[in-house]
Order: structure tokens, then sequence, then C-alpha cells
């Protein structure tokens, strides 16, 4: 089953390197500019169910990676005879000076709030999604936490640390 | 009861009360949460105490912060002890609310507890157990007695450092001051109003 | 005179130390079906001691109004009901300004709840008038019964005809009324499985969410009355409340046990499970008696 759909990724979408790790996993490296067009052909192929978006940052290399992982539900066509469902990894790279992506909110709705929650930790800019605001962080990062150029402990000092105990303001005045 | 209890009972019955009948608001942060409703139910029983969890903050005396504190926890921990009607006691469990715990160098947590409300004991552990929770409320007990659970009073003379720690870290809030910010240093007072 | 005045003193001070013994007791029993050692029986008056030292905060005149209000009711409806010997007022009305002044409890806490600005009090409150609702009818139904089967509106020559003959509860029809009102007296005391109007852990509490220090412990004080004044009112229509007050009271116990025990084991119902019951069987039954004792009068 899975040959069959490796053979019709291959086909319909060429210079795609399609990788297959173990026995129930498909690992697809795709430009940006074709990452629409290939979520779209695999939700008509019954590949419905977005579980997760999410973002690696490599920053050696400069750029920004995110992955979209894809399930099925159910499996009762005639070419989903096996019981286990696959995922489905489809991977970007995104330069990472100027962070700018699609949303594919108009094809799978319930990647709103993982990609909100990946512009709040990591600054990416998407096109078209609604509500880039706050999840999570109640206060201002100069750079965005999760990067990996972020110091936590510098900023734990910075912020957390210098605020002073209360018998030591009483003191002060 | 004995006789010393008895005495006891009639010379300070406000002080007595207080001791023994603490009433939790269920107000459950962190990890601690999966200590606390052992520690109310049949194994366990905190209600031979006196300690019975309640719905809203407004019937409860008491205030267990079980766990780690995030920037956006701690905004509801202070509305939420400022609506508790005076005197009111507050304990901090697990390592984090001492000093940052296992998230001592996180960007989202706070490190402190002390220095945005008043905390009268903590119990240490990561987590503590119900046992653990029990001590610490027989600890209470003494303290109350000897009337040097005085939280809820420092944080009304000190009102003005509480109310400047909490804008440096959460920017300006929503909810006007409590007590009054202006004026004179005061000293603790004995007695409440 | 000076004999009236006293007994209108005492009789809401026995009323209030039953109704304390019996929220302690409650507790306790419920703690030790719970496999676990419970409070001590005095815990609700450790609790209204440390209420009363508490600061609280108003939220306006409506507010203090109603929790005065329904704890004035269910003071003076003590006053009505024959506690052993000692009954007052009960020579002007009876059973109607019972069944009148029973309902400004609920009435009272809902005024309160009104006026704070929290939508689990208005919740709270839309489901203790509706439960009240529902009681009242079999209530009527019931007390229409035991009104026509003696003849008469004032309870304590009700109680003094069961003394002469034998119980309600054991003589034919007014059997019928008397297993209906067992039925609905969860309803009427606020328990499982008609808690619906406390209900801590779906709307905090309902309409006492906003009570702090000496609120709370007025509310508490009126709980304790008005689970007094069902069961009393339980034990002199239906099981022939005595002359003695000590069997009185003993009674009162015995029948508040086999309520807490029902109260340990059901779970709550919702407001229109709870109506579609109290509107069907228990009314259902209670009607039957009413036309059993007209048929059996002639």
């Amino acid at each position: 089953m899975k040959n069959s759909l490796k053979k019709q990724l291959e086909s319909a979408f060429k210079n795609t390197q399609i990788h297959v790790p173990e026995n129930d996993r498909l690992i697809i490296n795709v430009e940006k500019d074709r990452v629409i067009s290939i979520l779209k052909f695999l939700k008509e192929k019954g590949y419905e169910h977005l579980a997760l978006v999410s973002c690696v940052d490599w920053i050696e290399e400069k750029e920004f990676e995110v992955v979209y992982i894809l399930s099925a539900y159910l499996q009762n066509e005639s070419e989903y005879t096996e019981r286990e469902k696959i995922n489905i990894i489809v991977k970007t790279r995104i330069p990472r000076d100027a962070p700018r992506f699609v949303t594919v909110i108009p094809i799978f709705q319930n990647s709103e709030p993982y990609e909100r929650e990946i512009h709040e930790l990591f600054g990416i800019h998407f096109e078209g999604h609604p509500r880039q605001t706050p999840l999570f962080l109640e206060r201002d990062y100069k750079i965005p936490p999760f990067r990996k150029d972020f110091d936590t402990r510098q900023y734990v000092k910075e912020v957390f640390d210098t605020i002073p105990i209360i018998e030591d303001r009483a003191s002060e005045k | 009861m004995d006789r010393n209890k008895l005495v006891k009972w009639l010379k300070e019955p406000a002080k007595m009360g207080h001791k023994y009948s603490l009433h939790a608001v269920y107000f459950c942060t962190g990890c601690g949460i999966i200590e606390v409703p052992p520690s109310i139910t049949a194994r366990w029983d905190a209600e031979r105490f006196g300690v019975i969890p309640v719905a809203t903050p407004r019937q409860a005396n008491l205030f267990l912060i079980t766990g780690y504190v995030s920037v956006k926890t701690l905004k509801a921990i202070i509305r939420t002890y400022e609506q508790m009607p005076e005197p009111k006691f507050t304990v901090g469990f697990g390592s984090c609310p001492i000093n940052g715990g296992m998230y001592w160098d996180s960007y989202n947590t706070i490190k402190h507890l002390d220095k945005y409300i008043p905390v009268d004991g903590w119990i240490a552990g990561c987590m503590p157990r119900p046992e653990a929770i029990f001590v610490a409320v027989t600890h209470l007990w003494t303290l109350i007695d000897k009337e040097m659970a005085n939280g809820y009073k420092k944080y009304r003379a000190k009102y003005r450092y509480y109310r400047a720690n909490q804008e440096k870290v959460l920017g300006t809030l929503e909810w006007p001051p409590l007590f009054s910010i202006e004026g004179k240093d005061e000293e603790l007072v004995k007695e409440t109003a | 005179m000076v004999m009236r005045i006293v007994e209108i003193v005492v009789s809401p001070i026995i009323a209030f130390v039953i109704g304390i013994f019996l929220l302690g007791l409650s507790r306790k029993i419920m703690a030790r079906i719970h496999w676990r050692y419970g409070p001590p029986i005095t815990q609700p008056v450790i609790d209204i001691i440390k209420l009363f030292n508490q600061t609280s905060m108003s939220h306006g005149r409506l507010f203090n109004l109603g929790i005065i209000l329904s704890l004035a009711g269910s003071m003076v409806v003590v006053l009505f009901l024959p506690i052993g010997k000692l009954h007052p007022l009960s020579g002007s009305g009876g059973l109607l300004v019972i069944l009148y002044l029973m309902l400004f409890g609920p009435l009272g806490i809902a005024l309160s709840g009104g006026e704070a600005a929290n939508p689990n009090t208005s919740i709270g409150i839309s489901r203790t008038l509706v439960l009240a609702l529902g009681y009242e009818l079999p209530l009527i139904l019931i007390l229409l019964a035991v009104m026509s089967h003696y003849r008469s509106i004032s309870i304590v020559e009700i109680v003094r005809a069961q003394q002469e003959t034998h119980w309600s509860l054991l003589s034919f029809p007014l059997v019928v009324p008397g297993i209906a009102y067992l039925l609905i007296l969860p309803a009427i005391l606020g328990e499982r499985p008609f808690e619906l109007i406390k209900a801590p852990q779906e709307i905090s509490s309902g309409p006492m969410v906003e009570y702090g220090g000496k609120y709370l412990a007025l509310a508490t004080i009126q709980h304790a009355f008005s689970s007094f004044i069902s069961i009393a009112l339980f034990v002199n229509l239906f099981l022939g409340g005595s002359s003695n007050p000590g069997f009185f009271i003993m009674k009162v116990i015995v029948v508040f046990v086999v309520e807490v025990l029902i109260n340990a084991v059901f779970p709550r119902l919702r407001i229109e499970q709870a109506i579609r019951y109290l509107w069907r069987w228990p009314a259902l039954i209670a009607f039957a008696g009413l036309i059993l004792v007209y048929i059996f009068k002639r």
C-alpha cells in the first residue's frame, strides 16, 4: 500500500525526496512553493487528520524547517487494507533571516493554534492567518524564546533575579 | 476534651476557630494537582483536621500553591488571593515556589513566590506526600497559636512593594490597587480593622 | 403571658441546637460510610465561630437584606411547630401559615443572590426557585389530605389526635400521603439526589458563591433551621410528635439518619429530571391519598 502511495506521489510531484525509514512512516521533503499542493493531494487521498505543525531551528544552516504530520482516520477503502495507520511527515525549509510562510488554514482548519504557537515562540509570520496574538506568554521577549540563540539563563538573571525581596525594598526608603 | 483545651476555647475562641476550621480554596497549580485529591478523599482524610475544599475564594481561609507558577498563573493567583477574606494563610508546596525548583532557568516561570504574595510556610519535596500536607497543617496551627502567621497583615502593610514587584513581572495590572499605595510607610499593625 | 414570651425565646434556641447537631451528625455519618474518620461532631460550631471572626465583603443593601430575610423566615416557622410541649404561636393559623412561611428560606437567598454580580448565582437562583416550585405541588396535596382527614388546620390538634389513636403513618388512608412526603423530603432539605442548589463542583456553590465571613455563618444557621423544620413537620404530622421532648428529638434523629443514608449513595439529578420526578410519582401518590381520604371519610 505504501508503495502505491509512494509511486503516486513520485509520479505527481517530480523532484521530491520521499523516504521510508520504518514500516509506518513516510517522510517527504519539498520546496516551500509546493507545500500547499502536496497537502491538498494527500488530503484527497484520505489523509485528513493534521496531527501537528511543528518547527525546527537549524541555526548553522540558517534555516527554519516547518514540519507537518498527517495521518488517516479510517481505513475502509480498497486502497487501505492494512490495519496500522501510517504517519506522513511533510518538511519544508524557509530562510531564517526573513521568516515568512503561508498558512494552511484553507486546507486544514485546525492548524490555526499550531501556527499561532509557532509565530509566538519562533517568530515566523504566517500570511493569511487571522489571529497571530500571544497564546501562552505574557511578557515581551526581544528574541522569540524557542530560537537557539535565546539565552535563558541570561534572561532569568536579568529579569527575575533583579526583582528585590520585600524586606530589602522596605529598607530602601 | 481535657481541661486545657476547654480553657483555651473559652479564652480565645477566635484563634481556635481559625485553627480547627481551615477551608482551602480548590485551586491547584502545576504538579501538585495530583497530591490534593488523595489527601481529601477517604484514605488520607483531611476532613478530620477540619480542612475541606471549597469552590470559591470568598468562603476560603487557606491557599495552597502546589507547584510551579508560570507568569499567567501568577495573575490568577493574585486575583484569587485578593478576593479571600482576612485572616488568610498561604502555604507553598514543593520546591518550585521556594526557589524555582526544576524550572530555575525557565523564561516563563517565577522563581520566588515570596516576592509577589506573602507566604506563611513552605513544604519541601517534589511533590510532598499527603502526610507532609498534614504535618504542614499542624505546624500552621502552632504558628496561628503564637500569632506568627502574619502574611495577610504584611500584605496590607507593605502593599506598595508587593504591587511594584507584581507590575515588574506582569506589566500594568488591570485591577485597581487593593489597599492604598500612597502615603507613608507603615509598621505592621497589630490589630486589623 | 410571661410563659409565652419565655417559650418564644426558648423554642428557636432549642431548634438551633438540634439543627447544628444534625448538621454535624450528617458529616460524621457520611464520613463513616466512606470508611474514614470524619470531623468532630461539633465541627459546624467551629465553622460558625470562625466565620463570625472573618471580614466579609458586601455587595449592597439587598445583599444584606436577603440573607436576613431568609434566616428570619426560617426562625419564625419554628414558633409555629410544636416541639414536645412547646408551641408558642400554634393557635393562630397552623398549617396554612407554615406553608407560606416555609418558602421564605429559598426566597431570601435568591433575593440576595440576585444582587451579587456573578453568573453562578443566577444559575443557582433559578435552580432554587424551580426546585421550590417542584416540591410545593406535592406538599400542598399532602397537607390538604392531612387537614381533611383530621378536619382541622391546627397542628396541635393533629398531634393530640395521633396520641390518642395511633401514628398517622400506620393508619390506612394517611399512609399514602406519608409515603409521598418521604419521597419529597430530600428535595425540601436540599440533600442528594436533589443537591442542585449548592452543587460545589458544578456552579461553585450556587447562590452562596459570594458569601464571605458573617454571611456564610448566617447561611449555615439558616440551613440548620430549615433542616430542622422540614423533619419536625414530618414527625408532627405523621409520626405523632410526642409530648415528651426526649422522644421527639429521638424521632427527629431517626428520620434524619435515614435521610443521610440516602444522601450518601445518590448522585445529583439535573433540574429537569428533578421536576419530572417530583411532579410525577410523589404528586400522583399524594393525589391518590387525597382522593382516598375523601372516600373513606364519608
